[in-house]
């Protein structure tokens, strides 16, 4: 186990440096000059030509791709062009915000999503397993910003009964409970597409294991139903780790949407924002933590695939 | 352990396996037919439907946000006076082209890919997968945001987008079952009868990986529907006066108070369309799944 993940952890070096290659062509290729934008109409051609030369745009593409590389590698992100601030400490301020709601929002739907695949999976028939299929079909069909805003509308804006949009309260003590009650609407919302997902997944593997002739011979056998339930549990959790793997770094991601409907302080709505105003530092360092965040997840679920399914540490 | 695998090694040629039992074949339920219908509806809407419905960019800013039921406006008009009908259906034919295309591009890539590197020896399979974990190392739905942005905003861009997320969950999915397939006693039988290594993947994995990744990328679809959508919606995708369902849902949200029934269209019109594919994939699931004629 421990080489397999060393193995593991080896491999994601070039995996990351692949990341920061193509978000540094991709930041090359949006179109626009981001120097134009921070001078605005006025600036003059000589300032533009300045400016140019001090931000070492000049420079040819590898050397300006080593320069950033080694600035993010000792942790210098750069200044943001409209917020006149270091980048580190905001995108890591957002970083944290998404991650309070991708968190929330993974366990919600781990849970709903699991209750609903054992359920509709184990029994195919009945009122309960109608309604577990037709919330998972929902779920995952659902247009999250469609639901954000509906949910705004009617429970948060009418009813009153949670707030609006942002994470703390401006006027409140920004505690924990005040964090909760703006927590709620965004991370249901966020959770119901990865649950559907981890249903419909959860409840195909059900179905799959239970069919298998070890189910029958250990019935057969005698053993009790939560006993062979135990066992065919244990055949369906790779699978399910990877899928809700998979969902909740999803999540990190896509709770963009969420994020932009709920005016929630993250990572998505800042890289969102910063596209629309062309602040390349923000939007480099946005997405290249979130990818960063992204494979720590998926490199903590091959460590646990590799310990519940010994076959794949080979 | 055999028991998490299929086809028994005489049940092992796909064609064993369908002509096992021609008795009790396989019928799509009820549900999926239904579903299979509704599709066909969207598409019919899609090709034939901006022949019929009037004129989606016209609007007539005395007549803006009428209530649906209006003679003339079976759906009202939008907040520009615009038939809010006539837009949902012309807009049906991007929003289904945009979820559409990207799946289909990703599902042909990614099988590829993911059969490929299934069958190849370790360092081909580290090669292809490695790779597409570059990619496959971004947040989805942020990395979509960056290169429909870098591209930018318009419905080829969206669709380019949406298809660079959609191959590595693809490939991985059909690498995995793969993989799965490939210490099989039948996958043993195939090389030892001589079986060349595209033939293997032809006949023996293709038919085995397809199931699961038809019935993963049929999800897909709704999920690329709501995804190309929500490009639309943060203003990365189609741009206005052009109608897309994400687009008008993005529109309508100015009258969310004042008309809330008005944003509501195109969202259901999203959301049918993607239910619809998601019942459908459920109905090809079991229409497909040859491991299912062990549990009939």
């Amino acid at each position: 186990m421990p080489g397999y993940l060393g193995r593991r952890l080896l491999m994601t070096i070039p995996i990351l440096i692949g990341v920061s290659i193509v978000i540094f062509i991709t930041i090359k290729i949006i179109p626009g000059d981001p120097v134009a934008s921070m001078l605005g109409p006025t600036g003059s051609p000589e300032a533009r030509a300045a400016l140019h030369a001090r931000l070492g745009l000049d420079n040819p593409l590898p050397v300006q791709y080593f320069t950033w590389l080694g600035h993010t590698l000792t942790g210098d992100f750069g200044t943001s062009i409209t917020r006149h601030d270091a980048v580190a400490p905001i995108v890591l301020d957002a970083l944290l915000n998404t991650l309070v709601l991708t968190v929330a929002a993974g366990a919600l739907a781990i849970v709903l999503g699991l209750l609903v695949g054992a359920l509709t999976g184990l029994r195919r028939t009945g009122i309960a397993a109608r309604l577990g299929n037709a919330f998972a079909l929902f779920s995952i069909s659902v247009p999250q910003y469609s639901i954000g805003l509906l949910l705004i509308i009617y429970l948060a804006s009418n009813a009153g009964l949670f707030p609006v949009s942002g994470m703390h309260n401006p006027n409140g003590d920004g505690g924990f409970a005040d964090l909760v009650d703006h927590l709620i609407l965004p991370a249901v919302t966020a959770a119901l597409v990865p649950a559907g997902i981890i249903a419909r997944m959860f409840r195909s593997s059900v179905l799959d294991v239970m069919s298998m002739d070890f189910v029958e011979a250990l019935t057969a056998r005698g053993l009790s139903r939560p006993r062979v339930m135990r066992h065919a549990f244990h055949n369906t959790v790779p699978s399910l780790l990877t899928v809700a793997g998979l969902q909740v770094g999803y999540l990190l991601g896509g709770v963009v949407f969420v994020e932009a409907v709920f005016a929630w302080p993250g990572i998505g709505l800042l890289v969102y924002q910063s596209i629309t105003q062309r602040d390349l530092p923000v939007i480099q360092a946005g997405v290249l933590v979130s990818a960063f965040a992204f494979v720590l997840i998926n490199l903590v679920v091959d460590a646990l695939h590799g310990l519940v399914d010994p076959r794949i540490r080979t | 352990m055999t028991a998490l695998t299929e086809p028994a090694p005489a049940a092992s040629l796909p064609d064993a396996v369908t002509a096992a039992a021609p008795a009790r074949r396989r019928r799509m339920t009820a549900s999926a037919t239904v579903a299979a219908a509704v599709v066909l509806l969207i598409v019919l809407t899609a090709l034939v439907g901006p022949l019929l419905a009037g004129d989606p960019v016209a609007g007539d800013t005395a007549h803006r946000l009428l209530p649906a039921g209006t003679p003339g406006h079976l759906l009202g008009t939008d907040g520009q006076g615009r038939d809010v009908l006539a837009r949902l259906v012309d807009g049906t034919r991007l929003s289904l082209l945009a979820g559409l295309v990207p799946v289909a591009f990703a599902a042909l890539v990614g099988t590829g890919l993911g059969v490929t590197a299934g069958l190849s020896g370790k360092w081909g399979q580290r090669l292809i997968m490695r790779t597409l974990d570059v990619f496959y190392a971004f947040p989805a739905v942020l990395l979509a945001v960056a290169i429909a942005a870098a591209l930018g905003s318009g419905l080829s861009n969206a669709i380019i987008a949406l298809a660079v997320i959609l191959v590595p969950p693809v490939a991985r999915v059909a690498e995995t079952e793969t993989r799965r397939l490939v210490d099989l006693d039948y996958m043993e039988a195939a090389r030892a009868s001589g079986a060349t290594r595209s033939a293997i993947a032809l006949r023996q994995v293709l038919p085995n990986v397809a199931p699961p990744v038809i019935v993963y990328c049929t999800a897909l679809i709704g999920l690329s529907i709501v995804y190309a959508a929500g490009l639309s919606f943060l203003g990365l995708g189609i741009s206005p006066p052009t109608p897309e369902w994400g687009l008008m849902v993005s529109e309508h949200t100015q009258y969310i108070y004042s008309a809330p029934f008005l944003a509501a269209i195109p969202a259901l019109a999203i959301l049918v369309a993607s239910v619809a594919f998601n019942v459908l994939g459920d109905g090809l699931r079991d229409l497909l799944d040859v491991r299912g004629e062990a549990r009939a």
